[in-house]
């Protein structure tokens, strides 16, 4: 989990300097804000519990019980469990993540 | 091209009810991928890599291949929904948003409609309070209405994503990445459950119906729109002609990509007739299910109520 997290990071930092020169509609370059009314009713596929919360950090949605994020790509939230990344290793600790 | 004559001579002679026993129930590893026969695991594959392939030219090919038809049956299916402003409605395998952006403007027009008649009564109103209620209902042009476009291709997301920036649709819109048979939503919070042209692309389709019951209101609708069976025999062998031999064609010439469509009409042949996908979705725990064929049965919506 550790370097898909860093190598996320590094292309929402390249896209977003990137900015507005590349405006031809495809929208990818710049990391998109989630739809706000959207969390009202998003759940965790797997346990259907509440998440617990939206990390604009690194642009995903955690569910701490779980210790599982979800990305959200080009504004779109992937809630899929095969794309969720584990925030923790062993056992959840106080709900940091790893750096 | 001699080798999808050849194909298409041998699929149409092929009986039918070639095996009916994977029908998308849980009955062994084994399930049909079109005419194939293939594991769960790989029949999910196969079906992203089609609509990953044919994402960009879908709404191309659908106009092709239906001659335009399937704008009327997707208009029917809103008009049948009848959504009120306020309406909450999500959109399964809705990739490219054809039922959503129907959706906004069917509920926006009703709006309009309502904003009208209420002004009518208002007559008397200074040319200050006119102006004011204008700037007040200006925010609710929607009145609240809401669609979740629900997909599990990311390709048919962007393309519906693109579609819907070009064509102005904004308010009241969401895209969420996501699995029919295993839905990223809360029990009990939908008004609407659509699914057009995708429950047949499910590889559990009694888990996607579940699924659409437990996040449905009490009284909410389900309301599938799908490629069905036709009863007539002249008009059956008819539609399978054009099936087997124009569309694998088309797709090869519009999309490049024969294959894609080829699994297409296969699967319309190994989807579950009207009176058994009653039955499922039935068994799923809906009330009052129904279905309305249009074009004699090559087309058939279900609709069914959880109570």
């Amino acid at each position: 989990g550790h370097r898909r997290h860093c190598h996320r990071q590094q292309e929402q930092q390249q896209s977003s300097g990137s900015g507005s020169g590349s405006d031809s509609g495809s929208g990818s370059a710049r990391p998109q804000p989630l739809e706000p009314s959207l969390l009202r009713f998003l759940v965790c596929p797997l346990s259907k519990r509440p998440l617990s919360r939206y990390e604009e950090a690194t642009n995903e949605l955690i569910n701490e019980e779980l210790g599982i994020a979800y990305p959200i790509i080009d504004g779109i939230p992937n809630m899929v469990p095969e794309a969720a990344r584990r925030t923790h290793t062993k056992a959840p600790a106080e709900g940091s993540e790893q750096p | 091209l001699r080798l999808w004559r050849c194909r298409c001579r041998a699929l149409l002679s092929r009986p039918t009810g070639a095996p009916r026993a994977r029908r998308g129930l849980a009955a062994g590893p084994e399930m049909h991928f079109g005419f194939q026969t293939v594991t769960e695991e790989e029949r999910r594959e196969k079906i992203y890599q089609v609509f990953e392939n044919v994402a960009k030219k879908y709404d191309v090919m659908n106009d092709s291949m239906t001659l335009g038809i399937h704008r009327v049956w997707k208009d029917i299916l809103v008009h049948k929904m009848n959504p009120c402003p306020g309406t909450l409605l999500l959109d399964v395998a809705g990739g490219t948003g054809d039922i959503a952006f129907r959706f906004i403007n069917y509920v926006r027009s009703v709006r309009q409609r309502q904003l009208q008649r209420k002004l009518k009564h208002h007559q008397n109103l200074s040319w200050q309070e006119i102006f004011e209620s204008y700037q007040n209902d200006k925010f609710n042009s929607l009145g609240d209405s809401q669609v979740v476009v629900c997909d599990i291709n990311r390709e048919m997301l962007k393309v519906g994503k693109q579609k819907a920036q070009h064509l102005g649709y904004s308010e009241g819109l969401s895209w969420v990445l996501g699995n029919a048979e295993e839905l990223p939503f809360d029990d009990d919070k939908f008004d609407v459950y659509t699914i057009a042209f995708g429950i047949r692309n499910v590889t559990r389709i009694d888990l996607a119906l579940q699924e659409a019951y437990r996040v449905l209101k009490p009284g909410g609708r389900f309301l599938c729109l799908e490629f069905s069976h036709v009863s007539n025999p002249l008009l059956s062998r008819l539609y399978d002609l054009y099936s087997f031999q124009v569309i694998p064609v088309l797709g090869e010439v519009i999309a490049g990509d024969w294959r894609s469509y080829q699994y297409l009409v296969e699967s319309i042949r190994q989807f579950p007739p009207q009176e058994e996908l009653k039955a499922m979705i039935e068994d799923a725990g809906f009330f009052k299910v129904d279905y309305e064929n249009l074009n004699f049965g090559i087309v058939a919506i279900h609709s069914g109520f959880k109570l």
